[in-house]
């Protein structure tokens, strides 16, 4: 285990930044974000992030390849390039959590996403073990241990005066010993206080595959105003857009975020909509995260980090409505 | 297909092949077929069924049925119904085309061995259809006797005219029937819609495996028929439409419950279907 006070967290960031991209939680405008760490910053570890750091490995927008297109002779004349080395440092174990959902989304069932797996290759994660949860937490209800992040390859308490380091992977060891401003040392793992936030999504896919034109739904999309906030404030939504940018003759296709809960994302040629109200895209948001997901990788896609919770306007919280779909009858 | 080409695709899932149309066949009024050429060889041979995502690079990408016809080229047929098929009516022969995939799962080949088959196509939906239909002749000795039913609006609208007319009544042991919603002066076929037409000409179920494609409301009305005429479930294969962006079951969007179109799909029984959620 290795010991750093926090007065020196700045030379400990600074020994990262020279050999790899690394990034921060750093206050800015009153908001926290992970940033990439250049030396100065206001370093914020007493909540996690407004916005996960998927970003990190699955960009808002990501340029796939370019082209050529004058006329009839189009060609691809670039496809992105691999990753830099990556350093994320201080993030949150739910966060952690949701990129092992993401890992299942981009690198399993048949297909590799390159585009992901060449950025997730390249990405140490130093996790930080919450010490007090925020009112809107519920990260233990599925079934995440606050303190450890499994698939950190480093894992970070928080001592107050100092933080503590434990590497875990071979890349996070090699990482601390390049590192000199870290003193050897033990200490006792802080003890998490409890969420107040709780849900009980354990069992609960079974129910809901018998649930599908139940009335709940409806019911539930009236208060939803299809705004898409919970969508990419979520650190396991993957959604994404596939888009083009001309410019002249030249131009690139490009990724970017998307959303179920807009009309468009299932919107055909020719105009049919499977999803075209409300009802459809609010029930399959939460069917996909607490039963789809569940059949297709075994988890449940939610890690209860509490975003949405916090940031939808009109008070939608995923805890409720896990608490209400499993006290509804399933006959109505 | 050539090692560097397959490991360009092993690499790049969501990167195009860039190939040239070469042939361009007016189908109908508003059906063409585009045929792309790849002087190295085509990038993939498609199974009867499987989909591939065709592009105009400035414009966009668009999953299509996809069909191989020889060493160098491949074949898709599309209906102008939006911004990519709309433009890409709209290309001459010689305009470069970026294509990717195969995607899905294609036809039930090996539950088909054996078996007669009965073909039901509607409209543009007889292009996925057709995949097979090459693939049975060109295996002919695998499969029983053929049924090919076709319907279209008018005249006007029958795609695929070389095949229904002459070459596919010279496929040994396969009978073609062809029928339209409304005739002309010309028309001497069969005037009226699929289901009853298919209906009167009351096809056998015994091992029999039918494959259906056409707009929803065409095989809505069609399955009725079918089982009256003794089909089970599990004898109807169909093909599934959704928006798609990359095909590969990372985007999202082409779920139906926890399925993806795009892997799990486009071709479902009628069995699978009956416990899948009906969204779609």
């Amino acid at each position: 285990m290795k010991i750093i006070k926090r007065d020196k967290l700045k030379d400990l960031l600074n020994s990262f930044a020279k050999n790899a991209q690394t990034l921060a939680p750093v206050k800015e405008n009153d908001t926290i974000k992970f940033l990439p760490w250049k030396g100065q910053g206001e370093i914020d570890l007493s909540q996690n992030a407004l916005l996960p750091p998927k970003d990190l490995l699955f960009p808002q927008t990501e340029v796939m390849y370019r082209y050529t297109d004058g006329g009839v002779q189009g060609e691809i004349t670039d496809v992105a390039a691999a990753a830099e080395r990556q350093v994320i440092f201080g993030i949150r174990p739910c966060d952690v959590r949701s990129l092992t959902m993401m890992d299942d989304v981009f690198m399993t069932k048949g297909y590799e996403d390159d585009y992901y797996k060449s950025k997730r290759e390249n990405t140490i994660l130093i996790s930080l073990g919450c010490n007090e949860p925020q009112p809107t937490c519920f990260c233990t209800s599925m079934g995440i241990d606050m303190m450890e992040a499994d698939g950190a390859d480093i894992v970070m308490y928080d001592l107050g005066e100092k933080l503590a380091l434990e590497p875990k992977t071979d890349a996070g060891e090699q990482l601390l010993n390049d590192v000199d401003v870290l003193e050897d040392g033990a200490a006792e793992k802080p003890v998490a206080k409890e969420c107040q936030l709780k849900a009980d999504a354990e069992g609960l896919a079974e129910k809901l595959a018998q649930m599908f034109h139940h009335s709940y739904w409806e019911d539930l999309s009236r208060t939803c105003i299809g705004c898409g906030t919970c969508t990419y404030l979520c650190p396991t939504c993957h959604c994404f857009d596939i888009r083009r940018k001309n410019i002249g003759e030249e131009g690139f296709q490009f990724r970017c975020w998307d959303s179920c809960m807009f009309s468009e994302y299932t919107r055909m040629a020719g105009g049919h909509n499977p999803r075209p109200s409300k009802k459809e895209r609010v029930r399959n948001r939460f069917l996909h995260k607490l039963q789809y997901f569940p059949e297709r990788y075994g988890k449940v896609a939610c890690v209860g980090c509490g975003r949405c919770v916090g940031k939808c306007p009109v008070n939608i919280d995923i805890t409720r409505i896990i608490g209400e779909l499993r006290e509804v009858s399933v006959d109505e | 297909m050539s090692n560097s080409v397959a490991k360009q695709l092993e690499e790049h899932p969501l990167v195009p092949m860039v190939g040239e149309v070469s042939k361009i066949v007016d189908e109908t009024p508003d059906v063409k077929t585009f045929h792309i050429y790849y002087e190295q060889g085509k990038p993939f041979t498609p199974m009867p069924g499987q989909v591939a995502m065709l592009s105009l690079l400035s414009v966009g990408e668009a999953m299509f049925s996809v069909r191989g016809v020889d060493e160098n080229h491949l074949e898709f047929s599309l209906k102008k119904t939006g911004i990519l098929t709309d433009a890409l009516h709209e290309i001459e022969e010689g305009q470069k085309v970026g294509v990717r995939g195969p995607y899905g799962n294609g036809f039930p080949i090996d539950f088909c061995k054996g078996k007669d088959m009965l073909f039901i196509g509607m409209g543009i939906g007889l292009a996925p259809v057709r995949t097979m239909i090459y693939h049975c002749i060109n295996n002919r000795e695998d499969y029983g006797k053929m049924q090919i039913i076709y319907g279209a609006r008018s005249p006007q609208d029958l795609v695929f005219k070389e095949d229904l007319f002459e070459n596919w009544h010279k496929v040994p042991n396969c009978g073609v029937d062809v029928t339209v919603d409304r005739g002309d002066d010309d028309w001497d076929g069969n005037v009226g819609f699929v289901p009853p037409f298919v209906e009167g000409l009351a096809p056998n179920p015994e091992n029999t495996v039918a494959i259906i494609c056409g707009p929803p409301i065409g095989i809505k009305f069609t399955l009725p028929v079918l089982e009256k005429l003794g089909f089970t479930n599990d004898q109807i294969i169909t093909t599934l439409e959704m928006r798609m962006k990359c095909g590969i079951g990372k985007c999202g969007r082409c779920n139906i419950g926890s399925c993806y179109v795009c892997l799990d799909g486009p071709v479902f029984s009628l069995e699978q279907l009956k416990v899948m959620p009906d969204e779609y």
